[in-house]
């Protein structure tokens, strides 16, 4: 008899982004510290899934989190989660959601086992399934074998992992992710985005804020910029309809390229020597590599670089600051 | 089929646990609180740490137990001796032992307090509190009854390990030797209340505003022998300055003492500064109480800010 384990997840998955209603609400929301205006009139509507936060540091990311786990009180406005005002019960709303912060947060005295079953029992979860929780959460996140050495004696990336399991441990229904990849190399910065991707599958609802729009674009359904405590945009951010996208640099005049694309039926944009196609129906590589077989170009650079986001965020900073 | 069944525990792997939701019910403020007093305590005691870390709490246990050990010990001895004086008038006993250990209790009541509030500042913990279902009320509450299930099992065990033992050696008896001394049973709790509610007053003040754990507990016991070394001054040398008589209040160390003295019955109390300054136990007893409600606006106003 095979004794493989079954999986244990449950598949429901959330709602999608455009049917959900929203899972934080905000309405005419500031925040202001003495001098310095952290965040102005934000409305803003999260939707169900995953939602990126972007910003520059100090664009007010941090304190909007803050603000949506009810430890900061607006200047003015309203934060609402799940439906209901921040401000009418912050305390219960957090046995909801989750909180991965950004600095230090950990007790390097304790080991991992004990501290992320402390953090389920401060999340409500009693003492023996808060230690089953923490075992299991711990072999999510990739920490089975070392969750019972000390904190202290772990990893950057091994901290930022039993970062992320106390943020989930007590199964809250909202994450809220403060720069979880921050201080990783690259390949802990992969598997991080690939585990908080995970998510979206454990039917919890994520809003997660980074200053990378790689890590935003590879695992978000939705993006909201905020720049200097504004909100600028908040749009899906693979909008449907919109296919594969491709930017090459080519020596020389680009315009035998844009003709070998015209005549396959591919509009083009030239900025430069850059030239970007958009396609739907067909693979964008296959189509750039006959285009520039047929037109004779010579390649510079070619790569998906120059993002939709970027071109997206870019354009809406522009536009805010006039 | 006995070979089927190997080849199939040998192809068998864990692909992927996934996630397991929690259905079961939850335990609210109340388990978050009862959750920061375990951990508090473990903290403090240094349990599932390592092993430096146990050294300072249980060298102090180690010596407050031995304490019972050596009393019950000389109190054997002394009773073996024909004199004049029973064991009772030479060996310090219930009351007594709380000065007899009072160096030792001052020194872990420091270490603990300030081991129970400062790391979580210093190390960002407090960022992991506040985004559970919990106000900053129920932090410091719990933290306080960690810090009380600490300092009164500090104080009470090896107490009751003490009245155990004079049972034991009773000449009337260990039955009769508990039925005579059943006032112990709330004169000792009592006192030890008092300590308890000055101690945590002082050093949850001091950790509240320093950041190092060392740095906290040693403003603690500055603080404490400073401010009677204060209060002295005035007694002795601006005796005649008027108002002089109410600085024998700042003698904070002598004020539990006092007010145990009350708690035991024993009225010639002129040794402590107070009493010598013309004040009253309940003097005492309000300048205790006094300094914790003092000292409980000002570590929320801290940790208000710090939020």
């Amino acid at each position: 008899m095979a004794q493989s384990r079954e999986r244990e997840t449950m598949t429901e998955h959330p709602p999608s982004p455009e049917v959900g209603a929203p899972i934080i609400e905000t309405r005419g929301l500031y925040k202001h510290y003495a001098n310095i205006r952290a965040l102005e009139e934000v409305d803003l509507d999260v939707k169900p899934g995953v939602t990126g936060l972007i910003g520059a540091n100090g664009a007010g990311k941090t304190t909007l989190i803050r603000l949506v786990l009810g430890l900061i009180r607006p200047t003015y406005g309203e934060v609402s989660v799940f439906g209901t005002p921040v401000a009418e019960d912050p305390a219960g709303l957090r046995e909801r959601i989750g909180y991965m912060p950004e600095g230090k947060c950990l007790p390097l005295d304790q080991t991992a086992a004990d501290f992320v079953a402390y953090a389920a029992e401060l999340g409500g979860i009693p003492p023996v399934e808060a230690r089953r929780r923490a075992s299991e959460t711990l072999f999510l996140v990739g920490l089975h074998e070392e969750r019972f050495r000390y904190l202290g004696d772990f990893s950057t990336g091994m901290q930022q992992r039993v970062k992320l399991a106390q943020s989930i441990v007590h199964d809250p229904e909202l994450v809220l992710l403060d720069e979880p990849a921050s201080g990783l190399d690259p390949a802990g910065r992969d598997q991080m985005l690939e585990l908080i991707a995970r998510f979206r599958e454990f039917g919890m609802n994520v809003l997660f804020s980074s200053h990378i729009l790689d890590d935003i674009e590879r695992t978000c359904d939705w993006v909201v910029m905020l720049d200097a405590g504004r909100m600028i945009h908040s749009a899906p951010l693979d909008p449907p309809g919109e296919g594969d996208r491709l930017s090459v640099e080519v020596f020389g005049d680009p315009g035998a390229l844009v003709d070998a694309l015209t005549r396959r039926g591919v509009s083009a944009t030239v900025d430069g020597t850059v030239v970007t196609v958009v396609t739907q129906s067909e693979d964008a590589f296959t189509l750039m590599r006959d285009a520039l077989e047929s037109s004779g170009s010579s390649v510079r650079r070619l790569g998906t670089s120059l993002s939709r986001l970027e071109d997206v965020l870019v354009a809406a900073a522009r536009e805010a600051n006039g | 089929m006995a070979d089927s069944r190997e080849t199939n525990r040998d192809q068998a792997i864990i692909v992927d646990r996934g996630y397991r939701h929690y259905e079961g019910p939850r335990t609210g403020r109340r388990g978050a609180v009862r959750a920061i007093v375990k951990e508090g305590f473990r903290r403090v005691m240094g349990l599932r740490r390592k092993a430096k870390r146990k050294l300072l709490p249980w060298t102090l246990i180690t010596v407050a137990l031995a304490s019972v050990v050596i009393l019950v010990a000389i109190t054997w001895a002394t009773s073996q001796i024909p004199t004049s004086e029973g064991p009772a008038d030479l060996v310090p006993r219930y009351r007594g032992y709380f000065d007899f250990i009072s160096v030792v209790a001052l020194l872990f009541a420091a270490y603990a307090g300030a081991q129970l509030l400062i790391p979580d500042r210093s190390e960002g913990v407090l960022n992991v509190y506040f985004s559970r279902p919990l106000a900053l009320r129920h932090y410091l509450a719990g933290k306080a009854l960690a810090y009380a299930a600490v300092i009164l099992s500090f104080w009470l065990v090896p107490q009751l390990l003490l009245h155990l033992g004079l049972a034991a050696l009773s000449r009337e008896g260990f039955l009769s030797y508990l039925g005579r001394t059943t006032d112990i049973l709330w004169q000792v709790p009592l006192a030890a209340l008092a300590y308890f509610v000055l101690h945590a007053s002082l050093i949850f003040l001091t950790s509240s505003f320093i950041n190092r754990v060392g740095g906290a507990a040693a403003a603690f016991l500055v603080g404490s022998l400073g401010l009677n070394l204060v209060a002295l001054f005035f007694q002795e040398a601006a005796d005649n300055t008027p108002g002089s008589r109410w600085a024998a209040l700042l003698a904070t160390e002598q004020h539990p003492r006092y007010v145990r003295d009350w708690i035991f019955g024993v009225h010639d109390s002129a040794v402590w500064l107070p009493a010598q300054a013309g004040f009253g136990p309940g003097a005492s007893l309000a300048v205790v109480v006094g300094l914790a409600a003092v000292s409980a606006a000002l570590v929320g106003w801290r940790y208000r800010r710090l939020t």
